[in-house]
């Protein structure tokens, strides 16, 4: 309990909403982002049943925890925080894989001064163009969760940096360079499917 | 430019590189400013160009094929049943 508590509040202060005004704001503010919790969490989870299982998850919380979520604040990005430390509580946790993301190597690595004379995978516009099918997604699904999640909450959902530290829980400066790292990452797998298929690698 | 023209990309008094610029100006994060000063400075800096060009085709793209559809009908059927359980 201590751990769902820290999961949702932000130590906000704590509201007293009635069981109809509860109702309103489920249904009002939260369900609407139904579709995009769904891919939230498939996108993190890689798998069907367990995204469902997630997101029902996150709108019981949601719903127990109801006077924590203050009306007229951003109800998606209070949602997406929940759901993002469900996955990391239950189910990060099970799984066996290490986090293999080394945050300092990252932030060293953006800081550095070679930044901008580090080797930019070649990939053009044009290749883009012909990457109609399943490319994208599995490029994005590819990629380390910690790294996927940036770019699903960045490019996909339009978060700002703002509210991505907060949905995060991590400094707007940890936003700014693993979002930077994922989109190399991703630039590196796309730059691979570009060459399979037959792109060839010049720099016109 | 300009050369009397401040950069406001400079802070904590160290300039922005042009990646973390175009970073910036393609998440919409920008100030009206750094958007002016983008603009000139991508005329004359070749690898801002082309990765502006390549970065927001990524960022469209990525947008347009990752969303995903409709989130499943029984899941949102369920959810819907749980919680009018718990509020009647």
């Amino acid at each position: 309990m201590a751990e769902e508590t820290q999961e949702i509040s932000q130590d906000v202060p704590q509201a007293h909403y009635s069981e109809k005004e509860k109702e309103e704001i489920f249904h009002g503010e939260f369900m609407p982002h139904i579709n995009s919790m769904y891919n939230f969490g498939y996108r993190l989870t890689l798998d069907a049943d367990d995204a469902k299982d997630l997101v029902q998850d996150t709108y019981l919380k949601a719903y127990r925890f109801i006077n924590s979520f203050q009306k007229g604040t951003n109800a998606k990005a209070w949602l997406f925080r929940i759901l993002k430390n469900s996955f990391i509580n239950d189910y990060r946790k099970k799984s066996k894989e290490p986090n293999k993301v080394d945050y300092q190597e990252v932030e060293t690595y953006y800081n550095s001064e070679d930044v901008d004379r580090q080797i930019t995978p070649d990939l053009r516009v044009e290749a883009l163009k012909d990457m109609i099918g399943d490319e994208i997604s599995n490029a994005l699904n590819s990629l380390d969760v910690d790294f996927r999640t940036v770019i699903i909450l960045c490019d996909l959902e339009g978060f700002k940096y703002e509210e991505m530290a907060k949905i995060l829980d991590i400094p707007i400066g940890t936003v700014r360079s693993r979002l930077h790292r994922a989109r190399q990452l991703l630039k590196e797998k796309l730059s691979t499917y570009a060459k399979s298929m037959g792109y060839k690698n010049t720099n016109v | 430019m300009n050369p009397s023209t401040p950069n406001p990309f400079v802070t904590n008094g160290k300039k922005s590189t042009c990646l973390e610029m175009l970073q910036v100006i393609l998440d919409g994060e920008a100030t009206d400013e750094q958007k002016k000063y983008f603009k000139q400075h991508m005329d004359n800096c070749m690898p801002c160009f082309k990765g502006y060009e390549l970065d927001m085709a990524i960022k469209q793209l990525v947008k347009s094929k990752c969303c995903g559809g409709d989130a499943p009908a029984e899941l949102v059927e369920q959810i819907r049943i749980t919680i009018s359980q718990k509020i009647s």
